[in-house]
Formats: C-alpha cells, sequence, structure tokens
C-alpha cells in the first residue's frame, strides 16, 4: 500500500464521511498552546508488507472495567456488553468534533474497515464496533441517536453508540482506557465545547482484554485488519497478569 | 585537566589493545517517539532533568529537578522544583507515556522505574508510581530508553539478572504501570550475522513498521569504575557491536548488523519520506546510517566524529526536526560537534564548541534555535577533581554559532549529577474534564 493510495483513499471516504459532521459547531483538538503541536498533520503511511493475520501475536496490553452507561435509546446499559463476547475496536468521540485528523479521521478508518469487515462472512458476526461520547454535556442519547443514524446502519454488522448521564460516570472509563481529554477554555476562563484529546482506537478481545491501540501514527487500515483476523482466528489467551 | 589526561591516555590504551568502550545517552524533543502527541513546537517552558544523587551532596538522593526555561519568566533559567525518590540507584534516562502526561524515569542499578505526573501541573511534578517488578518479571536489569507506543511503553534494557553481562532484552509495561511482555535480544544468527544479545537505545519508524536497537553493555561494566574496567581486557571485550532491525508488529528480530563499537543513540529523521536512521559509535567514533536499499536495510559507515584515535568518546546525538542537522556531544574533550546532514550518506562537521570539562547529553528544541546540555554520563565513569563539572547548560543556535544562554551548577545547588533532560509546556486555556462540571449547557 503506498502512500498515495493511501491517502487517495482516505480522501474518498472522508468526503463521504464529512457531511456526518456537518452542522457542528468548532474544531477540537486544535491547540490552546502555542507552543505545543497535537501531533502528526497527515494520515499515517504504511510503507510495509503488512504481516499476514495469525502470524503473530498481540500483547494483552491491558483489561477493561464496566461501567454503567447509556444506549441511544436512553437505556443503562453496561459497557461489558460492549467490550467481551466478540472482537471489538472501541472509540471515544464527540459529535461536535471536526478537526479532520481527529474524530472524523476515526470514521473514516472505521467506516472503511466496516465494509472490509461485512465484506468476510467469518469476521462480520465476530467483529462490533463501540463509540463513547466524550461529552455526555451535549452528547445525549436523542443527540447521539441522530448521530449514530447518519451511519447508514447495516444490519449485517454492529456499530454501537454510547454516552454517560453525566461527566462523573464517565471519568472512570477515561481513566480505565487511558484516554485523555481536556477542555479548551475562552478568555474568561470557562469550558468551551472543545475537548482536546488524542484519537485512539482500542481493539480488545473477546474476554475484554485491550490487545491493540491505534493513535493517528498507527492508524493504519490494513494493519488493524490483519490484527482483527488474528484475534478472531486466535484462540484466546490465558490472562497472566 | 590531568585527570582529563590521564582518563584520556586510559582509554587510548584500552581502546587500542581491546578495540571496547561505551557510554550511555539519549534526549530532545526531535527524539520523542512518534506516538507522542502534543510535540512542543515552540518555546518549551521546563526542562526536568534525571539527576543522580550524591553522597554528602545535599539530600544525597537521586532526583527529577525542574528549571523555568522560558525566557519571558521571571525565573528563568532557575531551579523552581527538585522532587527526591529517595535513595541512590544510579538515575539515568526518561521517556513520556503517549499522552505526555507522565514522564517514566529508570535507574540503572536497582532497577527501578519511578512514573511522575507532569501533566498536572509540569512546573511541580509528582511521582504516582514506583515500579519495583522489572526484573523479577523479565530477568532483565537497567532499564535504559523509555520508549511510548500507543498505552504502553517499551523499555529498551542494558542487563540481566542472572550474570549481569550484557545479554538482555526489551520489556513492555502499559501505561498503568502493569508488565505487559518480555523480549530477548537475539543471540542467534540472522541472515548470517551472529547477534550479541545486548541492548541500550530504541527508535520506530511507524509507515516501515521498523524498530530499531543498538547495544551498549551490561551492568558488570557500566557500574564498575571507569579506571578500573579499561585495564581489565576481559571485561573490556564485553560491549556490543550490533544494532538489529524488529518487525514492529510482530516485534520479530529480522535483521543485524554488525556496527563496531556499541553502537549508542538511535534517531530516525523525522522528514516526511526521511526514511533512514543515524547513529554515534562510542567506542570507534563513527556515524552510521541506516537505510532501505532494494527492499532490504542496510547500516554502513558514513563518517568520523572528532580523532577516533583519541578516542573522544560520542555519547549523546541530538537531529534536526528536518534531519539535515546533528549535534554530537564527545564526553571526554567536553566537545559539542554540529554535523550537515544534509546528505546523510556524507555527514560533514561544520560547527564545534568546547561546552564543558565532560559533556554527555544535548538536547534541542524542536525549532533548533535553543540547546541545552548536562554533564553526568555514569556516576563510576563521570570524571573527577576539576573536571567533575556538574552542569546544565542552555546555548541559542543561530545556524552558525552557539551563545550561551545560562547555566546552572548542579554542584553548588546541591543536587548532584544531571543527566536525561526533557521538556515540558505549560497548559494554558484548558481545564480538565472532571473541573467543567456535570451541569448541561
Amino acid at each position: 500500500m503506498t502512500e498515495q493510495a493511501n491517502l487517495h483513499r482516505a480522501a474518498g471516504l472522508r468526503r463521504r464521511v464529512w457531511p456526518l459532521a456537518a452542522g457542528v459547531a468548532v474544531c477540537a483538538l486544535s491547540t490552546a498552546r502555542a507552543a505545543v503541536d497535537p501531533g502528526p498533520a497527515a494520515a499515517p503511511r504504511t510503507d510495509f508488507v503488512v504481516p499476514a493475520a495469525g502470524t503473530y501475536q498481540l500483547q494483552e496490553i491491558q483489561r477493561t472495567s464496566d461501567a454503567e452507561l447509556l444506549d441511544v435509546a436512553g437505556r443503562a446499559r453496561h459497557l461489558a456488553e460492549f467490550t467481551h463476547g466478540k472482537v471489538t475496536l472501541l472509540t471515544f468521540f464527540y459529535t461536535s468534533c471536526t478537526d479532520p485528523l481527529g474524530c472524523p479521521f476515526g470514521y473514516v478508518t472505521l467506516s472503511q474497515l466496516r465494509a472490509r469487515v461485512v465484506a468476510d462472512a467469518t469476521l462480520a458476526s465476530a467483529v462490533r464496533f463501540v463509540n463513547v461520547s466524550l461529552d455526555p454535556l451535549e452528547d445525549t442519547p436523542a443527540v447521539i441517536r441522530r448521530y449514530a443514524a447518519r451511519f447508514t446502519p447495516d444490519p449485517r454488522f454492529e456499530w454501537s453508540f454510547l454516552t454517560a448521564a453525566s461527566i462523573p460516570q464517565l471519568l472512570p472509563v477515561l481513566d480505565n482506557f487511558g484516554q485523555d481529554v481536556s477542555v479548551e477554555t475562552d478568555p474568561r476562563g470557562r469550558p468551551t465545547r472543545v475537548l482536546h484529546h488524542m484519537l485512539k482506537v482500542f481493539l480488545i478481545d473477546t474476554r475484554g482484554v485491550v490487545r491493540e491501540i491505534y493513535s493517528l501514527a498507527y492508524l493504519q487500515p490494513d494493519v488493524m485488519l490483519n490484527d482483527i483476523r488474528t484475534l478472531v482466528m486466535s484462540p484466546p489467551l490465558a490472562h497472566t497478569r | 585537566m590531568r585527570n582529563r589526561f590521564r582518563l584520556s591516555m586510559l582509554l587510548t590504551a584500552a581502546c587500542l589493545t581491546n578495540g571496547l568502550l561505551a557510554l550511555p545517552a539519549i534526549a530532545d524533543e526531535t527524539c520523542n517517539s512518534p506516538y507522542i502527541s502534543n510535540l512542543i513546537k515552540g518555546q518549551e517552558d521546563y526542562i526536568h532533568v534525571w539527576t543522580l544523587g550524591v553522597e554528602h551532596l545535599g539530600d544525597g538522593s537521586d532526583k527529577l529537578v525542574t528549571i523555568d526555561v522560558n525566557p519571558k519568566s521571571k525565573a528563568y533559567g532557575k531551579v523552581i522544583n527538585s522532587l527526591s525518590v529517595g535513595g541512590r540507584g544510579e538515575a539515568h534516562h526518561m521517556g513520556f507515556t503517549d499522552d505526555r502526561r507522565y514522564l517514566w524515569a529508570g535507574n540503572l542499578d536497582d532497577s527501578k522505574i519511578f512514573v511522575f505526573d507532569v501533566g498536572s501541573n509540569p512546573a511541580k511534578p509528582t511521582l504516582v508510581r514506583t515500579i519495583t517488578d522489572l526484573p523479577a518479571k523479565t530477568g532483565f536489569i537497567g532499564p535504559h530508553t523509555f520508549y511510548a507506543l500507543p498505552g504502553r511503553l517499551v523499555i529498551g534494557m542494558l542487563s540481566n539478572s542472572r550474570d549481569k553481562g550484557g545479554v538482555t532484552g526489551l520489556a513492555v509495561y502499559n501505561n498503568k504501570g502493569e508488565f505487559v511482555a518480555k523480549y530477548a535480544m537475539p543471540t542467534t544468527a540472522i541472515g548470517g550475522v551472529q547477534g550479541d544479545g545486548y541492548g541500550y537505545d530504541v527508535a520506530i519508524n511507524p509507515a516501515r513498521n521498523a524498530m530499531l536497537t543498538s547495544s551498549f553493555a551490561g551492568w558488570e561494566n557500566y557500574m564498575r569504575n571507569l579506571g578500573d574496567l579499561v585495564k581489565d581486557p576481559a571485561a573490556m571485550k564485553h560491549f556490543g557491536n550490533t544494532l538489529v532491525m524488529w518487525n514492529l508488529k510482530t516485534l520479530q528480530p529480522t535483521q543485524i548488523f554488525n556496527v563496531p563499537g556499541a553502537p549508542l543513540e538511535i534517531r530516525w529523521a523525522l522528514a516526511p519520506g526521511q526514511d533512514w536512521a543515524i547513529t554515534a559509535t562510542a567506542l570507534t567514533s563513527k556515524l552510521w546510517l541506516v537505510k532501505q536499499s532494494a527492499g532490504q536495510w542496510q547500516a554502513k559507515e558514513v563518517g568520523t566524529i572528532g580523532d577516533p584515535s583519541k578516542v573522544p568518546l560520542p555519547v549523546d546525538i541530538s537531529i534536526t526536526a528536518d534531519g539535515k542537522g546533528l549535534w554530537v556531544n564527545t564526553f571526554m574533550d567536553g566537545i559539542t560537534h554540529y554535523f550537515d546532514l544534509s546528505d546523510p550518506e556524507h555527514p560533514r562537521q561544520t560547527y564545534q564548541l568546547h561546552t564543558g570539562a565532560q559533556v554527555n547529553m544535548v538536547s534541542q528544541s524542536w525549532d533548533g534555535k535553543r540547546l541545552y546540555i548536562t554533564s553526568s554520563l555514569l556516576s563510576q565513569w563521570d570524571k573527577t577533581g576539576q573536571d567533575n563539572e556538574q552542569f546544565l547548560r542552555a546555548f541559542n543556535w543561530n545556524g552558525h554559532a552557539l551563545t550561551p544562554a545560562f547555566s546552572v551548577d548542579f554542584t553548588q545547588e546541591k543536587l548532584g549529577r544531571p543527566h536525561h533532560m526533557k521538556f515540558s509546556a505549560k497548559s494554558t486555556q484548558q481545564v480538565a474534564l472532571a473541573d467543567t462540571g456535570p451541569v448541561r449547557r
């Protein structure tokens, strides 16, 4: 996969996904620290032959904890329902995030992956995606329901959107996953709607153990697909920690 | 001066007879892992210095020293915080977690790892965790390089607990401080090149799925008095002579390169498409380039640092953000060198300055305008007498010459031996999510 091909494909997907973010207000991940750069300025390259699925082991990075969240219907749901039983890609988002290399880039990557997962009969029912909102104040169940509906739900594939009832209920989830978030303030020190966070996608096995974490420099769809296949085709490892 | 001459003579003799000797280092904004967010591309506010305690000096303890380095600050050039960890364990190197909130700092002697919170208030870091199970979990000792991966760190080790020699490996811990995995450095041959099992630095190029490691020496050598060490021909043979290329995804070694003389710091060129790395060998005083040719990685000698016959001992290196320049410190003669890397196949030294009686670490700002140098190499290897200067010195670089900006005397300040440096910046116009209140707008 060449860099050019990657970028072209990402750009195409971005055009398809970008309208999902239309109508939102402010840009995320823009830095308030003039001296600080939030990260890479371009999509990651994959200038290598991706190792074949099943030829390597993924590390058992950390366990996921349970928490009570809300689904798009406003029902209380255990996060563990969404991190066990299937191979899961979980990411954090918020509906007003518009930075092209923030949440929207995550959507591009996940949308592309969904198409490839659904096309593989052995994966379609064994894999799910989960998006958890970082902004429970704005992203009510109704808001994330409308947002999720724009993803053209595919009955062949499970893609769930969750939010928290409050910030205190979200914080332990962020702490467990190691997802950093801060809120930009206006000149008077009041919180704005801009959330600073590092885009991360967590690959979780059927036992709820994180087996890979993809941040922007590592969000390589071909690699991610083979990692998913590796977990689906591998017997579960005994957790040793 | 007499001490330096005597040590130089010893080192020269040792290297001539045995061809071996080496030293540690690593630093700066341009050498951070590509997985780290929030690179500081403007003015850094603080430098954190992992400092070895010295008996009968201050509290005698290893400590994280924070210095204000923003010229606009009233405390510019001053020590604003000192956080002792209790005891002396050979403080050495540090590395950020991928979110840059935590700084992991390692000890080469007792193999402890201290995790500091530098995200909440970088002016006043706090110790949040001490990791003590590294030898028990891995069989390796001497945590050297802390290199961020998403949600975890890969730790380049120097030695092992069995014989305290140089055969070692890599350890992986998650950001919570839990052990994840270990990987042995190769001791068999790959592609006809014999692995020596030694370890030192780690550097990753995600776009190439490439992880490169280098090799130094075990506890038996780096914790031994240098004067004694260089007089022991058998011990002087126990230094690394290899680089290893790994498949990053599978974490399997794929190639071994013979690079004589302890290749230490590794820096990948950061400019897009510049998929090469450079390293310096401590004993042989050479620059080596690692680059792909016809689909295979190759390592080749591309330059000389100072006069190798005088054993200048290149230690830390710092590559510019555009990959067109390289700073190199040589410990023995106290010289800071600048190489033009416009053609990485043919580096040219274009500038040098004597920056101290002994110099080890060199860290540059992302924009290349500021350079920071510290003095200490290892507690048992630092010079003695008047040449045992212990400092952090800041310089401004205009592209042609270094101009002194400020200096902190770590002995006068009763702090210890300053080693590794990391930058941080104030977090302005941001609050924690927890501080925004659960009120729906």
